[in-house]
């Protein structure tokens, strides 16, 4: 119909075809595409023209007031409507809240006194669809349909912001109104995961686990309210519990994950379309198995169980060094930290476990890679900013220190573990290589350090060296990472 | 540069396309006596060493892009092109080919079509991949991005599917969209291998015959980092058309937001690595040995078996090397990196295990050795503690050219002993890279005669091989010479001659010709070589037709439409003649009078073109820095001739020209009768053109098709004709020589000259009727001492356009005419000035008059008497005619 000049009787037909159309398109690209945004605004510029008056040049918002002002045919208003309904879809995926207030403020014609954060749901509760005629050409997704789902995209959107924002109580009371709303079993449980967070935060944590544990009845595959349980029965302090979610939600990730539940033909516009910010992806992103193991050795270490911490680090271990079937997450945002720390905290769940051999066996495989790494003399110019940050460290130089760090804490551990044998001599031996490491580092201040201001995070680092031992006797082994000192070095 | 001693064999050739196999592409893989070999085409052929015979053939549905070989799984993997990545096993098909050849042994090879079933990823996008024991990695680009994909083969007895996608990451290198169209970049494909740790690396057979390797400490860690080498992750390292080197860990393949929508925003770190960027393709990744090992460490298996190799090179198609080893050196502990440049372009290259890499250009294979200590004259000499790379390296020649294929037999046990090699022309050899100082025995047995003399047979064909590729370069530099100076003599002939004859001239003529059944006028060019040099292929003549715009014109921009023809050989002493269709009698207007002009081109491209053919590129034949060479605008342009086309030459004659009767030309009709006629409205639709003729548009509205037909007549003094006109025969009169001189041009003047006519009818190329009729008259009241004979040339056509471009074609003679005969000297007779000064005040006050006309007829004001009036002034204005004198 592109070619044939607009004219009101064939519009209502040309615009079901246009409004079905980008409905597969949708649902084709598993996404919003881009480019629906123009094929919206031509079919609008097309109406315009049918009642003689020109578009062009109007931005789509401009187009819609206009369309929506002008076109006044009775035969034109569910083909508009059914439009607009695509429209703010569309704009409600792209996170352009006001221009979809803006649009249903339109289309229900209603002005609604209330705040902003509950403007657009009421609006959209105004909002009557009218109603098809026998005769109206056949859509493939009702108005009535997407009405429902753009309420719970809404609902849900707005929801995850106040969320995001620290407006608790709002986000709260919006994603109830999602979780009420017509969504997939999925979606529904996220909607549950979100408000647990949200009741988490408020101090709630009994409600918390109640939304939780409804995500999990939804759908199981939503793990990420399995790692957020575990997060608050630690808040609450029930370590039981924590552990068994962990390792509940170790044995999920062991499992691959099963493909997306099949999807209704019907509803080719889903809320998973509409909504997806930053935010929601980073909650529900899937954690690595090593990430999970890490943190149930870690928790079973500080909470005393050192004969199974030892097995998780074992299986960590494992894991970690297996064949590329099992992948590591080695980027920034992992829970795991630096490959040989884990190492240090397996040697000393070892240790404590009275597993010396064991321990300085790990510790040798750090040592070994980190000999050839560490310079004879490792001289290093810093300064100290205004703030009394250390700057002037170059990333090259930071990684050797860390080795050098890694290295004498791993002779620390073999000189322990050595105690712990009573060979008091190789014990002393490994003490003094840890030393001998640490005294490979020179550390010259390059005289920004103000006098009247003296750096108050590394107080052990002017002198000699002999604050390192200090730094690294007090990193008790196993409560807390190797070199706490360290990271406000390194961040 | 040092030559190698080394004996190469011509094992087999292959079939090759007419240009020469282009390198990237082919490959060839030896492991124990098989050697797979595919030569970028659709085959892939599995050649016995020892049985010195072709054993299969496969054949894909696609160009084969890349082989690589699991020796432990005894399979084959094939990339073909657009396809995706096919899976052959060797045993399965051995049997295959015993069951289908019954007799054992006496058809060398047979071809196996390989079906879709084979194919284990079906991905057209592919680029490249490796493997590494059960894992496949891919290199795919697909929505601006390049993908790396790890999937893990599965038992086939217990799964459906031949793999398993393991993890995915995608990635843009930085350039890569904007070269999408690059022909540099979209000529290579990516290279892509695995380095493997000491510790974490599988087999090493099979690291290796997928061109893996396996790089020892500390050179590991220092460049991947401890966690690589504490996860004992082989790393992928991935060379990119766009010359960066990047490194993933194989087991961190995974960017931080697993497959999410959002990894666009927050994947800034993806594990990828930039190692380095040698801002061209990158062609060849490997790894070399470069420091031998210790005494007591040879000694022990264990340790001899483990530690891999201690530098890592990388090299790109125009020659840049980065190598990357380990600094001995206490103070720092980072890996040296070092640029080195070869010769190139480079080909292809090959590693083994020793110091030594093998690269191959055009012309030569080269070795490198970075081991410089060892081959020091003086080792002692040589500072310990700077023991790293070589500043230097010196390639040692093997002599043997355009190979696109290299690889290290495996066969060898301990170094590199042997090299295969596939030839531009599609000849696999293999070169023995043992030292010749292994014996030059004193007396030669019978065997030793015979395989020395093999030797020598092969080494002449290797030399021959090398002779007949530089042969064929110089050949192509020659003919370019050649063609080259062809073309000066050409450009000197014709500019030393500027005025006189030409050893190269065109002919422009028009003439009408009956074409698809329709009469065209066409221009035929006659290009005639009398000079003594040929024109060879490579020049181009072009004929550019211009329509002059009319001074009348409203808008008088200049066209110009430009045809060539090639061509192809011009011998001296012949023509070539083409022809142009200028307009159909019945098509499109024709704007007349036309210039035409002849020029000759010769596109130096051409020459560069076929003297650098698939080898070699422009800038080996030209610096970059040639001057006035730019690569858009080399060429030589002579221009040959020009002419003019007016309606003269295009004029039908009709045959009813009566001889010798002067045909009825009417006077210039009463303006009144003229009124009347257009008052009365007749339209006569054979008139169309006077539409473009003088008036304003305005005098549409008069219905100006009715009006008289137009008569213009021209008086030139006979005296003036009868000079020019000397060569005519005596007998003919006067008149009718005058009306064959205008015609001369025309096609139809032999009819002519046969006739003795004076007045001929004519049809213009728009159909528009025109009469000449050439008379002699007495002009009196002109000069003084009595009437002065004239010819009177009368001109008439109902088209006034029509009548006024005759009338333009007749002066522009005319005036060539006087202009020779004042050249010549003959002084115009004595003229009553009064007279004179009278006609002109008169035709003053005339074209005051048509002034004032024509803006009342923009005004437009009662349009149709002012236009008739202003038909009226018009003819005053040409009456009396014009008099030549």
């Amino acid at each position: 119909t592109a070619g044939l000049p607009a004219a009101l009787p064939s519009l209502s037909l040309e615009l079901t075809v246009l409004y079905n159309a980008l409905l597969f398109a949708v649902s084709e690209s598993d996404g919003l595409v881009e480019g629906e945004a123009e094929r919206i605004s031509h079919g609008l510029i097309r109406v315009l023209e049918a009642c003689g008056v020109s578009g062009q040049d109007l931005s789509t918002e401009e187009l819609w007031q206009k369309v929506l002002q002008d076109v006044t045919a009775e035969e034109m208003r569910a083909p508009l409507h059914r439009l607009g309904a695509l429209q703010g879809a569309v704009w409600l995926a792209a996170n352009c809240l006001g221009s979809v207030t803006a649009l249903f403020r339109l289309l229900s014609g209603t002005k609604v006194m209330l705040g902003a954060l509950y403007r657009l749901l009421a609006l959209l509760k105004a909002w009557s669809v009218p109603a098809e005629g026998d005769a109206s050409p056949l859509v493939v997704q009702s108005t009535k349909d997407l009405k429902e789902i753009l309420w719970t995209s809404a609902a849900f959107l707005q929801g995850l912001q106040g969320l995001e924002a620290g407006n608790l109580s709002a986000a709260l009371s919006l994603l109830q109104e999602a979780a009420a709303g017509f969504c997939s079993k999925r979606v529904l449980a996220q909607i549950y995961t979100c408000i647990g967070c949200c009741t988490q935060q408020m101090g709630k944590p009994q409600m918390a686990l109640q939304h939780l544990k409804r995500a999990l009845q939804v759908d199981f595959q939503c793990l990420s309210a399995l790692s957020q349980a575990a997060a608050v029965y630690r808040q609450l302090g029930e370590t039981d519990a924590e552990l068994d979610a962990l390792a509940l939600l170790y044995k999920a990730l062991e499992t691959p994950a099963q493909e997306a539940v099949s999807i209704d033909p019907c509803f080719l516009i889903r809320t998973e379309l509409l909504v997806h910010t930053p935010a929601l992806a980073s909650l529900f992103s899937r954690s690595h198995p090593s990430e999970v193991k890490y943190s149930l050795a870690q928790r079973c270490l500080q909470a005393g169980r050192v004969g199974q911490a030892v097995e998780h680090y074992l299986d960590l271990l494992a894991l970690l060094q297996e064949g590329p079937q099992h992948q590591v997450p080695l980027h920034g945002r992992s829970a795991l930290p630096r490959t040989p720390e884990v190492f240090l905290e397996a040697a000393s769940a070892l240790e404590q476990h009275g597993r010396h051999q064991d321990a300085i066996a790990v510790c040798e495989e750090i040592i070994g890679r980190t000999g050839d790494l560490i310079p004879e003399t490792l001289r290093i110019e810093w300064s100290c900013g205004a703030g009394g940050e250390v700057t002037g460290i170059l990333p090259q130089e930071r990684e050797s220190l860390r080795c050098v760090v890694w290295r004498a804490a791993a002779y620390l551990h073999q000189g322990r573990a050595w105690t712990g044998l009573g060979d008091s001599k190789e014990a002393i031996t490994h003490f003094t290589r840890c030393l001998n490491v640490l005294l490979r580092v020179q550390l010259v201040s390059t005289g920004t350090v103000q006098p009247a201001r003296p750096p108050t995070t590394l107080p052990a680092w002017e002198g000699p060296p002999w604050g390192w031992l200090v730094l690294l006797q007090g990193s008790e082994p196993g409560k807390h990472r190797q070199g706490n000192g360290w990271q406000c070095l390194g961040d | 540069m040092a030559h190698l001693g080394h004996r190469v064999d011509y094992l087999a050739g292959f079939c090759c396309p007419v240009g020469g196999l282009a390198a990237g592409k082919p490959r060839v893989l030896c492991h124990e006596n098989e050697i797979y070999l595919s030569n970028s085409s659709e085959f892939v052929y599995v050649y016995d060493q020892e049985g010195k015979l072709l054993k299969t053939i496969y054949k894909f549905p696609d160009q084969v892009w890349h082989v690589e070989l699991l020796p432990f799984r005894r399979q084959l993997y094939i990339l073909c092109a657009r396809n995706g990545i096919y899976c052959i096993s060797l045993d399965q098909q051995s049997r295959l080919m015993k069951q289908t050849d019954g007799e054992e042994g006496a058809c060398p090879s047979s071809v196996f079509p390989i079906d879709s079933d084979a194919c284990i990823f079906p991905d057209a996008a592919l680029c490249a991949f490796t493997l590494l024991n059960d894992i496949v990695v891919t290199l795919s680009q697909a929505q601006g991005k390049w993908w790396l994909k790890l999937h893990e083969f599965l038992d086939p007895e217990q799964e459906s599917l031949p793999c398993r996608q393991i993890s995915q990451v995608g990635f843009s290198t930085c350039d890569q969209t904007g070269d999408e169209g690059n022909a540099l970049s979209s000529r290579f494909l990516p290279v892509l291998c695995c380095a493997s740790s000491p510790g974490g690396a599988g087999p090493e057979e099979g690291l290796w015959c997928s061109g893996g390797f396996v790089l020892e400490e500390p050179l590991f860690s220092l460049l991947f980092g401890i966690d690589a080498a504490m996860l004992n992750s082989p790393m992928l390292l991935c060379g990119f058309p766009d010359g960066q080197l990047c490194c993933v860990p194989l087991k961190a393949l995974s960017s931080s937001e697993a497959d999410d929508d959002c990894s666009d925003v927050a994947g800034q770190d993806p594990p990828m690595k930039v190692l380095h960027h040698l801002e061209e393709p990158v062609v060849f990744i490997g790894a070399l040995r470069t420091e031998h090992r210790a005494l007591d460490d040879a000694d022990d298996p264990q340790l001899f078996g483990d530690s891999g190799c201690d530098c890592l090179v990388a090299v790109g198609h125009c020659g840049k090397m980065v190598a990357m080893k380990a600094d001995r050196r206490e103070e720092a502990k980072i890996p040296e990196v070092r640029e080195y440049y070869l010769q190139g372009p480079i080909l292809c290259a090959a590693c083994g295990g020793g110091s030594r890499m093998y690269y191959s250009t055009h012309s030569d294979i080269s070795a490198v050795d970075l081991d410089w200590v060892s081959n020091a004259s003086d080792p002692e000499s040589v500072d310990n503690s700077a023991y790293v790379l070589p500043p230097v390296l010196s390639p040692a020649s093997l002599s043997i050219c355009s190979v696109v294929a290299l690889s290290l037999s495996s066969r060898a046990s301990e170094g590199d002993s042997e090299l295969l090699a596939l030839s531009a022309k599609g000849r696999l050899m293999s070169c023995d890279l043992c030292s010749p100082d292994e014996g030059h025995p004193a007396s030669l047995t019978p065997e030793r005669a015979d395989q020395r003399i093999k030797e020598l047979l092969s080494g002449i064909g290797n030399v021959s091989e090398r002779v007949s590729f530089l042969k064929k370069a110089v050949d192509q530099k020659n003919r370019a010479l050649t063609s080259l100076n062809q073309v000066l003599n050409v450009s000197a002939a014709l500019l030393s001659n500027l005025d006189g004859q030409r050893p190269l001239a065109c002919t422009i003529t028009a003439s009408w010709s009956r074409l698809l059944l329709r009469d065209t006028l066409t221009v035929s060019c006659l290009l005639e070589n009398s000079s003594d040099c040929t024109l060879e292929q490579g020049w181009t003549l072009c004929i550019q037709l211009f329509t002059s715009p009319c001074a009348l014109d409203e808008d008088p921009a200049e066209s110009a439409t430009t045809y060539t023809f090639p061509i192809a050989q011009l011998l001296p002493g012949s023509k070539r003649e083409v022809t142009l269709p200028l307009g159909s009698a019945e098509g499109t207007k024709l704007e007349l009078p036309l210039t035409i002009s002849c020029a000759l081109y010769y596109s130096l491209r051409e020459i560069l073109d076929s003297a650098s053919d698939s080898y070699e590129s422009l800038d080996d034949l030209l610096p970059d820095d040639s001057p006035g060479l730019s690569p858009d605008k080399e060429g030589i342009c002579l221009p040959l001739s020009e002419c003019t086309i007016d309606i003269l030459q295009c004029l039908r004659l009709e045959d009813s020209t009566v001889p010798g009767a002067a045909p009825s030309i009417a006077t210039p009709s009463d303006p009144l009768e003229t009124f009347l006629k257009a008052a009365r409205g007749q339209p006569d639709p054979s008139h169309e053109d006077v539409r473009d003729s003088l008036l304003p548009k305005a005098l549409d509205t008069l219905g100006d098709t009715c009006l008289p037909p137009s008569v213009a007549s021209i008086k030139v003094a006979s005296e003036l004709l009868k000079n020019a006109l000397k060569n005519f025969s005596e007998e003919t009169p006067l008149c009718c020589a005058a009306l064959q001189w205008l015609l001369a041009e025309n096609a139809a003047v032999a009819a002519l000259r046969s006739q003795d006519v004076s007045a001929v009818r004519g049809l213009a190329p728009d159909g528009g009727e025109v009469q000449l009729l050439v008379r002699e008259v007495a002009v009196d009241s002109l000069c003084p001492a009595g009437p002065i004979q004239a010819v009177e040339i009368l001109i008439q056509s109902p088209s006034l356009a029509d009548m006024c471009r005759v009338h333009q074609a007749v002066i522009r003679r005319i005036q060539t005419l006087v202009l020779e005969q004042a050249a010549q000297g003959s002084g115009p007779p004595d003229l009553r000035m009064q007279y004179l000064n009278q006609i002109q005040a008169n035709h003053e006050m005339l074209l005051k008059d048509v002034q004032s006309l024509r803006d009342r007829l923009c005004l437009g004001e009662e349009a149709g008497t002012t236009a008739e009036k202003l038909l009226d002034v018009y003819r005053q204005l040409r009456n009396p005619s014009l008099i030549l004198l």
